[in-house]
């Protein structure tokens, strides 16, 4: 056979190979120990020197040329093996083990942290009150003396006492003054906890629920202030865009004091039954700090001015999550912590 | 409380904006409205007044006045008329002035009683009043237009027709409108006859002189009381009413003498009565206006944009304030219906909500970049919560509060609450372990592997503490001994150690562990006591732990050190004896530990056997131990000679016997 029809051939069986075992036998066919390139050189004895040189460079080129293309075909053979059995032997990929359990934490504890989080980046410490108070700590420091109609209305309806005089602390504001009188303003802080009201439990009411209380006193502070701080919060919170309107409201311990409101996220205002249709809905309390309260706080109310918000962690988690009964966060029912 | 557009309406010349677009109106800068109803004609708005105006806005005419200055639209009162005039007077006397401001009281005859007049009953019912006779309906009418309180005695049913006002003597009774007896004392204002109490003042009146058809000849009764006591006395009683709610929040004194004349006009009108008196009227101490001082750089330093002086003014006259003018300082003169204004504060309330909030610019608040203060206590609870979730522990929240059942049973001592909400609740909670039992019980209903924890404050007499507690249904006491090792050692808590307790308390006495560090009892780890477990009916095989958080945090490290890993192979050699009963395995690890040599890098124990085969008194102990070197590989020889040195030093130490 010359060398041109063995090229010939040789091109023509390599492109109809299409197994792994078939390329082996036309590798050892043409390029093994005594495949038919060897035996090329045999018949090179009977040509000149020059005849020599020029077909061995063209045989050696045509081999090296072969062995890169059985290369190739070889990856190409083995991609096509290799999808066909992979193929044949697929998961059912719906299929799968038994939910892995972990660890849960409760709602309240997820939205405190947020809560907590999204503050201390806007550089509010976390500080914490006692759950029993004096009175004049859950009275008398917020501007609510003995015979304040909102003082019997606390404590003639709404608060726990203690034998000793003591109360279970109806906010969270009652650590405010304690706050003030230790620390060097400007005084940022948010006083999460536990607090307690005389109720009978419903869907909306608990005997004891979260508060966080925010705190901020400072030379210049203002309603601008408060109005900038609360919503980027509740933007930062619900992660979305949030609008908010301030009203008039009434607290003993702020002055100007307010009901925020925002802007219904179920709706976007257009009225339905999340914002009872008013288009909003009622979030929080705040206002600017009552002079008496800073003056209890043992810091003169000309200098310093301050603004102070509370909200219930409760509430904020139930919009979150949508629960829809705020006696799940404290029944211990696995069924509704799993969730979380 | 609920007002009429229409009556609202009429104290204006002209229309007012539709009812919805007044209630925005009026939620955005006065009071927010809570309801909207059309009725008939009328709309009702059902308007939520804040405590403190509700000396002057739970009337219509405090509402038409805030609606007067939103508006700009003039207010016009209604023009009240007398057209009888008597002779004589009732005598009043007024026991303590400071009890009572103010008493005007006159009589009248020839009163026809009979019902109302259809448009009369029509604004009652409007506001939710039911229509009761012609008489008590202007009572009521002229309240809900003024804000000012009245009632109607009987003149006949009045002892001596004489009027005081005075406290009550314990032990003497009243039959209230409602039928219904409260026995009264010292701290309760009544109004009395000569003889008796015939009204709750400032709450409700008295069936005594109650105002009936066969009545023609009535008292009038307009005053002002002591708003702190009227408001605890309603609340004791609890019995709050129209009068007593109005009450609380001062009313201006200067009030009732407007709302008298009112309700005179108004009886002449439509019950034919006639003045058959001078008109009484004890006030000792005239209300004056109150003047103010108001610097005009703080209105903008409290709301934050800039308010032109000219609004400022404009918007306190229009509330009705007398405002003289100086070069930086407004003196600001409070008329009488605004009891609520006292400092400047309140005064740039009045005008920030009016100017209204909502041209307030939004503007962060400016401060140096000081770094927030990381609150430890915080920290490290989120941190044990966090490990004890990794290690698949539920957080669950329970109430502060437990009752007599968990009390007795656990025998606890606890601080009482004295009005709890039900006797579920009359304890502050000592420890979490009962209610932590009872969770779990209720959750083993519908869960087998249960593990719960919660971290919240137990009380003792005069202190709180942050306490940790927690039970699984699904592990032993070893198996939850290892969580809670596992938790010490994320937490950086080292020298943990554990003995048996023993005092008898609610765990179990010989299956439960003081947990102590650093010689300190911080908690305790075990098993209920059985008795208690029979009563309430608790699975006995759940395990409880309950640690003082407050003590485990002083404990708490961040600290954290690199050890060296070793690219020697470990060689491992087991040991196994028989010891006295007596010695503990924390006795023989701290042994082994100390005697162990460098090389030795751990010791664990793998079996713990008691029974046949082993003496009375004893038991088989085996431990894994694993030598290792930094540097070389260790040859068997090496090892196997300091195990044998080992186990010799255990012989001698605490009597060891190597089982072969």
């Amino acid at each position: 056979m010359d060398f041109i029809e063995l090229k010939d051939n040789a091109e023509k069986e390599l492109e109809k190979i299409a197994k792994s075992s078939e390329l082996k036998s036309f590798f050892d066919k043409y390029l093994g120990k005594k495949g038919e390139i060897r035996q090329l050189f045999s018949l090179v004895k009977e040509l000149t020197e020059e005849e020599k040189k020029k077909l061995g460079q063209e045989v050696n080129e045509f081999a090296r040329n072969l062995e890169e293309k059985i290369a190739e075909l070889e990856k190409e053979i083995r991609r096509k093996e290799v999808e066909t059995e992979e193929g044949s032997q697929s998961l059912d990929v719906s299929l799968s083990n038994e939910k892995i359990e972990t660890g849960h934490l409760n709602p309240l504890t997820l939205t405190r942290r947020e809560m907590e989080r999204i503050f201390e980046l806007m550089g509010f410490s976390v500080v914490d009150g006692p759950e029993v108070e004096d009175e004049w700590h859950n009275f008398d420091s917020l501007n609510i003396p003995e015979g304040h109609p909102a003082r019997d209305a606390l404590s003639l309806g709404k608060t726990y006492y203690l034998k000793n005089g003591n109360v279970l602390r109806t906010q969270t504001s009652s650590a405010q003054t304690r706050y003030m009188q230790a620390m060097t303003p400007p005084i940022r802080i948010v006083i999460p906890g536990k607090v307690y009201r005389y109720e009978t439990t419903d869907a909306s009411h608990e005997i004891n629920f979260y508060q966080i209380e925010g705190l901020l006193i400072d030379k210049d502070v203002s309603v601008a202030n408060l109005k900038a701080v609360l919503r980027i919060f509740l933007e930062e919170f619900f992660e979305r865009e949030v609008e908010i309107r301030l009203r008039p409201s009434y607290f003993p311990f702020t002055e100007p004091s307010f009901e925020v409101d925002m802007l219904c996220t179920v709706c976007d205002g257009k009225g339905c039954s999340a914002c009872k249709r008013s288009g909003w809905v009622e979030i929080l309390g705040a206002g600017m700090v009552h002079p008496n309260v800073i003056k209890n706080g043992k810091l003169n109310p000309k200098k310093w001015k301050g603004f102070a918000f509370g909200m219930a962690i409760d509430r904020l988690a139930m919009m979150k999550y949508k629960i829809n009964d705020v006696r799940l966060f404290h029944s211990g029912n696995l069924k509704f912590l799993k969730q979380f | 409380m609920l007002f009429s557009y229409n009556w609202l309406k009429s104290f204006f010349s002209g229309e007012l904006p539709e009812p919805k677009k007044l209630a925005e109106i009026l939620t955005l800068h006065s009071f927010e409205v809570e309801s909207l109803e059309k009725k008939g004609t009328d709309w009702i708005l059902g308007i939520d007044v804040l405590p403190d105006r509700a000396g002057d806005c739970l009337s219509h005419i405090g509402i038409a006045r805030e609606i007067s200055v939103l508006l700009n639209k003039k207010l016009i009162l209604p023009k009240v008329k007398i057209n009888t005039k008597g002779k004589g007077s009732i005598s009043v006397e007024v026991a303590d002035s400071k009890d009572c401001l103010r008493y005007i009281a006159c009589a009248m005859d020839n009163v026809k009683i009979g019902s109302s007049p259809k448009w009369l009953k029509e604004k009652l019912e409007a506001c939710g009043l039911n229509s009761i006779n012609n008489v008590v309906d202007a009572t009521n009418y002229v309240m809900l237009e003024t804000g000012q309180p009245l009632h109607a005695f009987d003149f006949n049913n009045v002892s001596g027709g004489h009027i005081v006002v005075r406290r009550a003597k314990k032990g003497e009774k009243i039959m209230t409108l409602s039928e219904k007896e409260y026995i009264l004392n010292e701290n309760i204002l009544v109004i009395a006859d000569s003889n008796m109490p015939m009204a709750l003042a400032g709450i409700k009146g008295g069936k005594i002189a109650e105002i009936s058809n066969k009545t023609t000849k009535i008292i009038l009764e307009s005053a002002n009381f002591n708003a702190k006591l009227i408001s605890q006395t309603a609340r004791k009683l609890n019995l709050r009413t129209d009068a007593s709610v109005r009450f609380e929040n001062n009313i201006d004194p200067n009030l009732a003498e407007i709302a008298l004349n009112r309700v005179i006009s108004m009886i002449e009108e439509i019950a034919n009565g006639k003045v058959v008196s001078k008109i009484s009227d004890v006030y000792k101490s005239k209300a004056k206006t109150r003047k103010i001082v108001l610097e005009i750089k703080e209105v903008s330093r409290i709301i934050g944009i800039e308010i032109p002086k000219k609004d400022i003014i404009n918007i306190l006259v229009k509330l009705g304030f007398g405002v003289k003018e100086t070069k930086s300082k407004l003196l600001v003169e409070v008329p009488t219906y605004r009891q609520d204004i006292i400092i400047p504060e309140n005064l740039i309330e009045e005008i920030g909500r009016i100017f209204g909030y909502e041209k307030v610019v939004e503007e962060l608040p400016r401060g140096y970049l000081e770094p927030i203060k990381r609150n430890e206590s915080t920290y490290w609870q989120n941190k044990a919560r966090d490990i004890l979730k990794e290690l698949k522990f539920t957080e669950i929240y329970m109430y502060s509060f437990i009752g007599d059942e968990e009390k007795n049973v656990f025998q606890l001592k606890a601080e009482e609450i004295v009005n709890p909400v039900s006797a579920f609740y009359n304890y502050l909670r000592p420890t979490l372990i009962p209610q932590m039992a009872k969770t779990i019980k209720e959750n083993l209903k519908f869960f087998k592997d249960i593990a719960v924890f919660e971290i919240g404050k137990s009380f003792t007499k005069d202190k709180e503490t942050f306490t940790l507690s927690g039970g699984v249904s699904c592990c032993d006491f070893y198996c939850l001994k290892a969580c809670l090792n596992t938790l010490f050692d994320k937490l950086g808590v080292k020298n943990v150690s554990y003995s048996l307790i023993k005092d008898k308390s609610f765990w179990n006495k010989g299956k439960t562990a003081d947990i102590i560090v650093k010689g300190e009892k911080i908690g305790n780890i075990g098993y209920l006591s059985m008795d208690i477990c029979q009563v309430l009916g608790l699975n006995k095989n759940v395990v409880y732990f309950e640690i003082n958080f407050e003590k485990l945090e002083k404990n708490c490290s961040r600290k954290k050190t690199y050890e060296a890993i070793s690219y020697h192979p470990p060689a491992l050699r087991d040991i196994s004896g028989i010891i006295s009963d007596e010695v503990s395995v924390d006795d023989i690890i701290d042994l082994i530990k100390k005697k162990g040599g460098q090389l030795l890098k751990s010791a664990e124990v793998f079996d713990v056997y008691k029974g046949n085969g082993i003496p009375q008194g004893k038991k088989s102990v085996s431990f894994h131990l694993v030598y290792q070197s930094e540097e070389k590989t260790l040859d068997s020889k090496t090892v196997d000679s300091l195990r044998d040195g080992l186990v010799n030093e255990l012989n001698q130490g605490v009597n060891w016997e190597e089982r072969k």
